[in-house]
């Protein structure tokens, strides 16, 4: 339990924007991380950590001081991702306008050739490959797999964020597991001198 | 232990799971099966390789980009607030405002005319208006509601006019206490000093 940012919250409540720019800052980072992982679009997750603090804010006052915080805004960033991933899948028509009303269209989602934040900073073939098999992964399984590996999150805590029973958080991470290794033996990189095929 | 045992083993240990003793039959397993061994550490590669995906970073401005997306503070009713805060008082609070107002309504309904004694032989009654004749002794107390009391004679314990007017003449000789009620909530106290002096006895 974190009492600093149990207390944070509670000034935020109580209407001191400063406290609440303190908790922007703790967080900002991680819900970016969880957000850019599950969306693979920097503007899309710029928008989606925006939205989950405004969220965040609005309802503070429905914010539990007896549950962790981070719990909490990772369960809001978690749920505002997959929405996004949900509404992505349901769209064909490239042209149609985002539910967002700002007026982007689907192009906008396509993967861009400007160079991956990964890419600005190192050119990892490995890194690369990882990204795009976490890419791939079925949206089920994405946000279990991010929580678990990218935020070193333990089952029960994921169970937390998810509201999902600890069994099922299981299955998923061990699910996942299976599709990265078989993705990333496609790629030939989890692969030993002489592979072996099951 | 069969290969199909070993796979959901291998996920339980690579999630830091696995007991004791199906550790150790695990690892028999591992030793033994080529194929499992293999199947072992490229789980195992695969966990390492996810971890090491390096965390992004976020662009410099956008705190203050979230922070001037919040809506303004909104003026709070403070009404609603001092309920959320205090819920034991606003109970109360409603208890006693709805306990008052049934008092009030049993005030401004009831118009007659109502005599309370013990010793009431002694009275006499005109209409509204209620005599002691002099010469005459009301023993005990005298309670007269929504009505005139004009006192000649004797009242050996309190006088109570509620509602009424009192007329005491020269004659008149009162042992107790004179209480003359009027209002409405004075008649609340009355009732109240009455209830307590109920349960105190």
């Amino acid at each position: 339990m974190n009492f600093v940012e149990a207390r944070l919250a509670k000034l935020a409540r109580n209407g001191d924007r400063n406290a609440f720019a303190e908790l922007v800052e703790l967080y900002k980072d991680k819900i970016f991380h969880l957000a850019y992982r599950m969306l693979n679009n920097k503007q899309e997750a710029e928008d989606a950590v925006q939205e989950t603090f405004l969220r965040v804010y609005t309802n503070l006052h429905r914010y539990d001081e007896n549950q962790k915080f981070s719990t909490w805004i990772f369960r809001i960033g978690t749920n505002l991702c997959i929405d996004k991933l949900r509404r992505r899948k349901n769209t064909y028509s490239l042209d149609a306008e985002m539910p967002d009303g700002e007026g982007n269209d689907y192009y906008a989602m396509l993967p861009s050739h400007e160079d991956t934040p990964e890419k600005q900073v190192i050119v990892s073939e490995t890194q690369e490959q990882i990204r795009q098999a976490i890419e791939t992964l079925p949206e089920k399984y994405k946000s279990v797999v991010i929580l678990r590996y990218l935020h070193d999150m333990s089952l029960q805590e994921i169970s937390d964020v998810l509201d999902m029973p600890v069994t099922t958080i299981k299955t998923r991470v061990h699910r996942g597991r299976e599709y990265l290794r078989k993705r990333l033996e496609q790629e030939d990189q989890v692969g030993y001198t002489n592979p072996v095929h099951m | 232990m069969n290969c199909k045992e070993a796979l959901p083993l291998i996920h339980e240990y690579l999630d830091g799971d696995l007991q004791g003793s199906d550790s150790q039959r695990l690892k028999e397993h591992l030793i033994s099966c080529q194929a499992c061994h293999a199947l072992f550490r490229q789980l195992e590669k695969t966990d390492a390789m996810v971890r090491m995906l390096p965390p992004v970073r976020v662009s410099e401005t956008l705190t203050a980009q979230i922070m001037s997306g919040l809506p303004p503070v909104k003026k709070r009713n403070s009404w609603m607030d001092f309920i959320r805060k205090h819920p034991a008082v606003s109970v109360a609070v409603v208890f006693a405002t709805v306990m008052f107002g049934s008092f009030m309504s049993m005030w401004n309904d009831d118009t007659n005319l109502m005599v309370k004694g013990s010793n009431l032989q002694d009275v006499v009654i005109e209409g509204n208006t209620v005599t002691v004749p002099q010469g005459h002794t009301v023993k005990g107390d005298l309670v007269v509601q929504r009505g005139k009391l004009k006192v000649e004679g004797e009242v050996t314990g309190n006088l109570i006019v509620i509602d009424g007017s009192l007329n005491l003449a020269s004659t008149a000789h009162i042992s107790g206490h004179v209480t003359q009620v009027d209002e409405a909530l004075g008649w609340v106290w009355y009732k109240l000093g009455e209830f307590v002096g109920m349960l105190s006895h």
